[in-house]
């Protein structure tokens, strides 16, 4: 007879942490659409009569969809661009037969663990130089630099189980590395390159000090940052505040539940074993 | 040739975004001023920050926040193991669990900042179920503020560690397990003797993994749930330098103190490289 | 479908055509010292904030905008609100890389001070005439070398308020606020013994601890030189005569006259409380007073001069300061059309705009008296134009940020003991002195000239 954690208590110690989990969401939720005079009566029910009030004001009288606007670009520019420089580094170092390749890794896995506030005040003061702060340029090449490191090392450690045969097959063919990235390695890649997207994605639109720090004209803010100003602005009406919030989670959360299994294959195919 | 020129972008942009801001920064750090006015000032920054109360209670406020990394590492691997039994709705458990970890930190942290007031949500319900004595305040008192951080640290990081443990447990081998089983061995036993230290490599990644973001992505919380406060209680090395160097324009305090923390980041590295090259060697 | 063939190609032209948008979006206004241009015409921002003092300036500033474009088709002038937590640390930012707005808001003295200091600013003393500026009250508060560096737009009275309701149910004499240290902890036993709240603030983000620098900080003091004493070092804060007020706050805290969440509320949360009739007392600006006025009903609200906790020659001086100063910044191209609008701010038209959206007294002789008509108003201005100091307007930005505010939340935390709050600012003056001594020379000229 196998010993084990009774049914009954496993399920429990799941509803609980599901329960936790997903309270705090709910609580954002609920109070977004709660009058402030609701909030204040009952800051736990549920909305006696839901409003979209606040979201109606957050997205039509306040700058919060030329903050969305911001955080998207960013977003699509520098996941872009760092997720070409990565793949181009990757293939490289796997294909090829370059010296220094270990060295280079090595050198990649220090990097992915340096923290960016360290390396914030220089590169505040070189953009102030090349006159590109409160410009969204000056972030995108941030975030696009910070993330190449994490890529890099996930492309490898991905590229490294791709059958060598097809790259032999396509050389012997006579194609050009470039040939061959696309149309052999690039293809069967989608999976995990899509993956690598969407957590760098989420991770530059989750970002806050740098964007705090070089955006700090108010149209210029990302979307996050442009929340902080929220909290400050609005301290006593939370549920506008929430409301801001949850424009910024939304489409967060339509990604994850789009992609949500894909996700979680490509996340542990990528990080390896 | 093309090898070169397939690195050289990537080169090209750590160049500028980690090797060009690193020699900066350790610059820096030996003069004090504004950016327009910097003076030499040689190792005085360094005395200066190492005798400076705030600096050395937000560094040991990030070594506190070090045991949050236990504290999920424990929980994921927990509920991990029970996931890896296919309970019904594992998947759906899964996805829940994981979901927090997505959500952007300034979203969560005002969000939590309404719920840990004093008078908020969680202690209004902590009162009404006769626990009133466990309703400190949370965001308010310089004792708990450290804790209640951390906690929202958990909440957003656990799932990050179900998911990749889960992953793991789940591409073991089936016949492992079913020999053991086989041989009469408690369910106990089968995760504590062959599933957990057959992933143990992911365990010592995500401990790593968890531990550098506690020491250097927290800013996002202190600075939504407590600005630092009270009085400082609760400033962490990155809201420590953000303050000084933004706020204040005090650029050779945040360099120094940014070099401590790139040495303190070092530090985890070094042990995690030790720890990866013991793996290949066994 | 191209994607599909050439997903590598995909992937670039999407950011190339993005980067187009963004260097679109890119850069603020440029940057390029003098550029006075004309008067009458240019592209204006003004980084502006009163909102918090003043609830309904942000709307009064939209109209007059719109008002004077509609004189000067010419000028455009694009509003941009401030928070209060990074008011002063944008500027810092902006008045580094010389980009940004043409007008700025920086609370009054040494906010105002220490960016003209660097260089950031504009004196409006060289752009406005003499004949104009006489007219403007507590301009003293920004004068340095002989020129005048921020403009008023308001005065900011900080009364006390008290519920005449709640006071009468607790014995206490509705008509008459305490008006000692002492008198206000008998006040506060008294409503507690009635289950009222006795004071209702919030400290969570610093300002309670300041104000309290601000109302009774100077409670032993003698004279304005005693308050740039503490920044010139003439003695240490830990001396009794400075930082004795928090013994007192340590008391109040101890005798359960704040609110019990004070310390995990904003200041504007805070605020919340005395509206909603959960607290009895409170510090506040006249802005929010009149609000509270009508909401708890004029004749149950009282209001008076904060009770004195010192005897010091500064203990009875009133608590008003000009709060908010425009600035015109170096590098702005359109100096003189900012320095035009600027003066359009302070006309009868634009003054009586202002009293009728805010009910805050405009800082301006010209403004006369008899348009206040509310009573508790007329109160108030009674109390505003009294001899008054704010202290806090006397500390360096750095010594504000990480003593002034960071002293109080140890106070009000109780995680710090009076002493611990006073060598908070010891410790920090003397940073402050060491990473900024061009600005601790600056202060020791200003102070002495």
């Amino acid at each position: 007879m196998r010993r084990s954690i009774p049914i009954a208590l496993r399920q429990l110690v799941m509803v609980a942490m599901a329960v936790v989990s997903l309270y705090p969401i709910w609580f954002l939720l609920q109070t977004a659409l709660k009058t402030n005079e609701q909030y204040t009566l009952s800051p736990t029910g549920l909305p006696s009569h839901p409003t979209l009030e606040n979201l109606r004001q957050v997205i039509l009288e306040l700058p919060v969809p030329r903050w969305a606007l911001n955080s998207a670009i960013v977003t699509v520019l520098s996941v872009s661009i760092s997720t070409v420089i990565a793949l181009l580094a990757a293939y490289a170092i796997v294909f090829s037969t370059m010296r220094f390749r270990e060295a280079l890794l090595r050198v990649n896995l220090g990097l992915m663990v340096i923290p960016p506030v360290a390396l914030l005040i220089p590169m505040f003061v070189f953009m102030v130089d090349a006159g590109l702060i409160n410009s969204l340029a000056s972030v995108v090449i941030f975030y696009s630099g910070l993330m190449v490191p994490f890529a890099v090392f996930f492309f490898v450690n991905f590229f490294r189980q791709f059958p060598v045969e097809l790259i032999d097959a396509a050389t012997v063919d006579g194609a050009s590395p470039l040939t061959t990235l696309r149309r052999v390695v690039l293809p069967i890649s989608k999976a995990a390159t899509f993956t690598l997207v969407i957590v760098n994605a989420i991770w530059v639109w989750n970002e806050l000090l740098i964007a705090l720090v070089f955006l700090q004209d108010e149209n210029r803010r990302t979307l996050m940052a442009g929340l902080t100003l929220f909290q400050g602005r609005y301290a006593t009406n939370e549920p506008l505040v929430l409301a801001g919030a949850l424009v910024s989670i939304l489409p967060v959360i339509l990604v994850y539940v789009a992609g949500q299994r894909f996700f979680v294959r490509g996340l542990t195919a990528g990080i390896g074993k | 040739m093309w090898p070169y020129l397939f690195i050289a972008p990537a080169l090209g942009a750590i160049g500028l975004v980690f090797v060009y801001p690193l020699v900066q920064v350790v610059r820096d750090s030996f003069y004090a001023g504004s950016t327009d006015t910097l003076t030499y000032v040689g190792t005085a920054n360094y005395k200066n920050v190492v005798q400076d109360p705030v600096f050395r209670h937000s560094l040991l406020n990030n070594l506190k926040l070090l045991v949050t990394v236990p504290v999920m590492t424990a929980l994921a691997l927990l509920i991990a193991v029970m996931l890896n039994d296919r309970i019904r709705g594992w998947r759906q458990y899964q996805a829940i669990v994981f979901l927090p970890y997505i959500l952007p930190a300034t979203a969560i942290g005002l969000t939590f900042s309404y719920l840990l007031q004093r008078n908020g949500v969680l202690n209004t319900f902590l009162r009404d179920a006769g626990l009133g004595a466990l309703a400190p305040d949370w965001l308010g008192s310089a004792s708990w503020v450290v804790p209640a951080i951390g906690g929202v640290v958990v909440w957003q990081q656990l799932g990050f560690g179900v998911v990749v443990f889960t992953a793991a447990l789940l591409a073991l081998p089936a016949e492992v397990t079913e020999a053991a089983r086989i041989d009469g061995a408690g369910w106990w036993q089968i995760q504590r003797r062959i599933h957990i230290p057959q992933i143990r490599r992911i365990v010592e990644f995500f401990v790593v993994l968890e531990a550098i973001t506690v020491l250097s992505q927290v800013f996002n919380y202190v600075y939504v749930l407590t600005g630092g406060g009270p009085g400082n209680a609760s400033s962490v090395l990155e809201f420590y330098i953000w303050k000084n160097g933004f706020s204040l324009g005090s650029v050779g305090t945040a360099s120094t103190v940014s070099v401590i923390l790139l040495a303190l980041a070092s530090v985890l590295i070094a042990i995690y490289m030790r720890l990866r090259a013991r793996d290949a060697e066994v | 479908m191209i994607a599909k063939r050439h997903p590598l190609a995909a992937l670039l032209v999407i950011p190339v055509v993005l980067a187009l948008l963004a260097a679109g979006c890119g850069g603020g206004s440029s940057s390029s010292s003098g550029g006075g241009g004309s008067a009458d015409e240019g592209d204006l921002t003004y980084w502006y904030w009163g909102e918090s003092d003043a609830p309904g300036a942000n709307k009064w500033m939209k109209q007059m905008i719109a008002r004077y474009e509609k004189l000067h088709p010419k000028v455009h002038i694009k509003l941009v609100p401030q928070a209060t937590d990074t008011l002063i640390g944008a500027f810092k930012t902006a008045s580094q890389t010389k980009r940004g707005p043409d007008i700025a808001t920086q609370w009054a003295t040494l906010p105002v001070l220490t960016p003209a200091w660097t260089g950031a600013t504009a004196p409006l003393s060289d752009l406005i005439p003499k004949s104009e500026t006489d007219n403007w009250i507590s301009t003293q508060e920004n004068i340095s070398q002989g020129k005048l560096w921020g403009m008023p737009q308001y005065l900011l009275g900080v009364p006390f308020v008290w519920n005449k309701q709640m006071f009468r149910a607790a014995g206490l004499d509705p008509d008459t606020p305490p008006a000692t240290f002492d008198d206000l902890l008998a006040a506060c036993t008294k409503l507690k013994a009635k289950g009222y709240t006795p004071i209702g603030m919030g400290n969570k983000d610093g300002y309670t601890g300041a104000w309290f620098f601000a109302i009774y900080g100077k409670s032993q003091l003698s004279s304005v030189a005693d308050l740039q004493g503490i920044v010139t070092g003439k003695a240490k804060f830990s001396d009794p005569k400075y930082s004795g007020f928090y013994e007192q706050m340590a008391k109040l805290r101890q005798s359960g006259c704040f609110n019990d969440d004070i310390s995990s509320l904003d200041l504007n949360q805070g605020w919340q409380l005395f509206p909603r009739k959960k607290a009895a007392m409170a510090w506040t600006t006249d802005g929010n007073a009149l609000t509270w006025a009508k909401a708890i009903g004029a004749a149950n609200i009282g209001v008076g001069a904060p009770p004195r906790f010192g005897n010091g020659a500064l203990a009875s001086y009133y608590t008003t300061t000009q709060s908010s100063s425009a600035m015109i910044t170096s590098w702005s191209k359109h100096k003189k059309a900012a320095a035009a609008f600027l003066t359009f701010l302070h006309t009868p038209a634009a003054l009586d705009a202002w009293y009728a959206e805010t009910g805050v007294f405009p800082a301006d002789k010209r403004f006369s008296a008899s348009r206040i008509t509310n009573p508790v108003a007329k109160q108030l201005y009674r109390l505003a134009t009294q001899k008054s100091v704010w202290g806090e307007n006397y500390l360096p930005p750095q010594v504000d940020q990480n003593a002034d505010l960071p002293a109080g939340q140890l106070i009000t935390s109780g995680s710090g003991a009076p002493s611990k709050a006073a060598s908070l600012w010891d410790t920090v003056l003397q940073q402050w002195k060491t990473q900024h001594p061009d600005e601790y020379q600056h202060y020791q000229q200003w102070a002495n000239g």
